[in-house]
């Protein structure tokens, strides 16, 4: 239980990161476009991957997240 | 096309007849008519939550956006929705604890239960009605648009809006919510197909993703990064999208209740990363429509885009298809609005249950009326009033989110701030107040307010309840 507290505190903690990284000149920066990734601007596949990491998480969240409500029931 | 349109129709009309009948039981409850008896798995949870959220504002708003703005519309969509899934983790489990304490009929029954005054309610339904109206009617205003340009003089612009409206208020009212589950799960799926159809036509027509990007590139560098050409996409905003969006499933009843419905903590958890894989695929096919329509047809309106990009320059089934497609679109998303109104009314009506349901039937139409009103009044700008829309309902955010997290009895002054920052965006929409503050926009600093003031009171109510020894009788 304190265990799986801890982990979803981390997730939560890696979710605010992402998307603080994302609304930064590293992701958003203003004309970029070089790196390329198949063809696609460096903003626009860079943002893909943040997008699939915060999905990425929200199933990790969803293992840790404790489950004590109606199913124990 | 006419031929495959037909075909598809067809198919499309059979299934949803499938459904209602599947759905339909004399002498339903109120509960089950409206709720589904709250008890969908994860697959019918994950394809009703994804098309509700998912609609015409998707399938014509985005690749217009795209073409129109560049690749920051990523972020503005697809970015915010995967921040909004992680988001209905938390807020879901307490939503979801809140709801089984206190019992749920809607949003606003609830926020009435946990305020303890029916001014939370009233708030809420009225930020639903005003925002989600227009919502409704974008959908309405989208396929009336779009049918327009596929069959010219064939029907005036309401009439196809008519049908819509018509069919919509049917299936509704003859199906209940269960109906709007599957037919939710089949538009989910169509939506999902079609989109990938014609975006492979797209990358396919313009030689492949490189060429398509290159094209891009000699057409208008700058829609290839932000802030794009029309210097939209700044990151203000883009985190105040971030926000609206974030807080859709506290703000939009017809998102809250599909939390609420599901049958139990772990469907709901799993309906959350299903959404979310859902929103990236949905999302990266209208990336390169909007692409292909940036170099194909640049200086086109949107009406004379989507023609061309969603059906001429698609092969008939496909064509077929993506009229089936964004039809079952509109119908499910303004279908699950609509309802979601009639509920928040329902939650909130005193009386016997036969006179609930028949009042809230009776409203069900009148929504449908005033969306088909507003659609006829509206602009083309599907995507920026979308967000207009998402903005303004994330303006009551305070009022919903306090009365699920606390575990005290939250203030009513939560109400008034939410009803100041209501009136101050409504205000700014009518041009009597300015969109920009200072060196911030409107709606940031409206949720600086409001969140700010929001934990203020959650912290000073908390220090004063824990000196009381009832402080948490509330419960």
């Amino acid at each position: 239980m304190k265990n799986s507290k801890l982990l979803w505190r981390l997730c939560v903690a890696a979710a605010i990161l992402i998307i603080i990284l994302t609304f930064s000149p590293l992701v958003i920066a203003p004309g970029k476009t070089t790196p390329s990734l198949f063809g696609m601007p460096y903003t626009l596949w860079v943002s893909i991957l943040t997008t699939i990491a915060l999905v990425v998480l929200t199933y990790l969240g969803s293992k840790v997240l404790p489950d004590e409500e109606e199913d124990n029931q | 096309m006419i031929t495959w349109v037909v075909i598809m129709f067809v198919a499309f009309f059979s299934l949803l007849m499938l459904a209602s009948v599947k759905s339909y039981q004399k002498n339903r409850s109120s509960q089950e008519f409206m709720l589904a008896g709250s008890n969908l798995g994860v697959f019918l949870g994950f394809m009703t939550f994804s098309a509700a959220l998912f609609s015409a504002f998707t399938f014509q708003g985005m690749p217009d956006f795209f073409r129109q703005n560049g690749i920051g519309a990523w972020i503005f969509l697809a970015f915010s929705d995967g921040a909004m899934v992680f988001f209905i983790l938390w807020f879901g489990r307490k939503l979801r604890r809140k709801a089984r304490e206190k019992g749920f009929k809607g949003v606003a029954g609830l926020m009435t239960e946990c305020y303890g005054t029916r001014w939370a309610g009233y708030a809420l339904f009225f930020s639903s009605f005003l925002f989600l109206i227009p919502y409704a009617a974008i959908q309405i205003r989208g396929i009336s648009v779009f049918f327009d340009a596929a069959f010219p003089q064939f029907l005036p612009r309401w009439g196809w809006s008519l049908i819509l409206v018509v069919l919509m208020i049917l299936y509704a009212e003859i199906g209940g919510f269960k109906a709007m589950v599957y037919s939710d799960a089949i538009q989910g799926t169509i939506l999902l197909v079609v989109l990938w159809l014609i975006a492979g036509t797209c990358i396919h027509k313009l030689g492949g993703l490189q060429s398509m990007f290159d094209q891009v590139a000699a057409a208008e560098e700058q829609l290839l990064s932000c802030p794009g050409p029309n210097k939209l996409f700044n990151w203000q905003f883009l985190l105040g999208s971030l926000i609206a969006v974030v807080m859709i499933p506290v703000t939009q009843p017809q998102m809250t209740t599909r939390l609420v419905v599901m049958k139990n903590l772990r469907a709901m958890k799993k309906m959350a990363y299903a959404v979310g894989i859902f929103a990236i695929l949905v999302i990266m096919a209208t990336i390169f429509i909007g692409m292909y329509g940036a170099v194909r047809y640049p200086a086109a309106t949107a009406q004379e885009f989507w023609s061309k990009a969603l059906l001429y320059d698609q092969l008939a089934p496909v064509a077929g298809l993506a009229m089936v497609g964004l039809f079952a679109a509109c119908l499910s998303t303004t279908n699950s609005q609509i309802f979601a109104l009639g509920n928040e009314l329902r939650s909130m009506l005193p009386g016997h249950e036969k006179r609930v349901m028949f009042i809230t039937k009776i409203f069900l139409f009148i929504f449908a009326i005033l969306v088909m009103i507003f659609a006829s009044l509206m602009g083309d700008q599907i995507a920026l009033l979308a967000r207009v829309s998402f903005t303004g309902t994330a303006m009551i955010a305070p009022i919903v989110l306090s009365g699920v997290i606390s575990r005290h009895k939250p203030g009513k002054e939560l109400i008034v701030i939410s009803f100041i920052a209501l009136a101050v965006f409504l205000a700014s929409i009518a041009g009597l107040v300015p969109s920009q503050v200072g060196p911030l926009q409107l709606d940031i600093l409206l949720y600086l307010f409001t969140f700010g003031a929001t934990a203020i009171s959650l912290l000073v109510r908390r220090y004063a309840d824990g000196k009381r020894p009832d402080a948490l009788t509330t419960q």
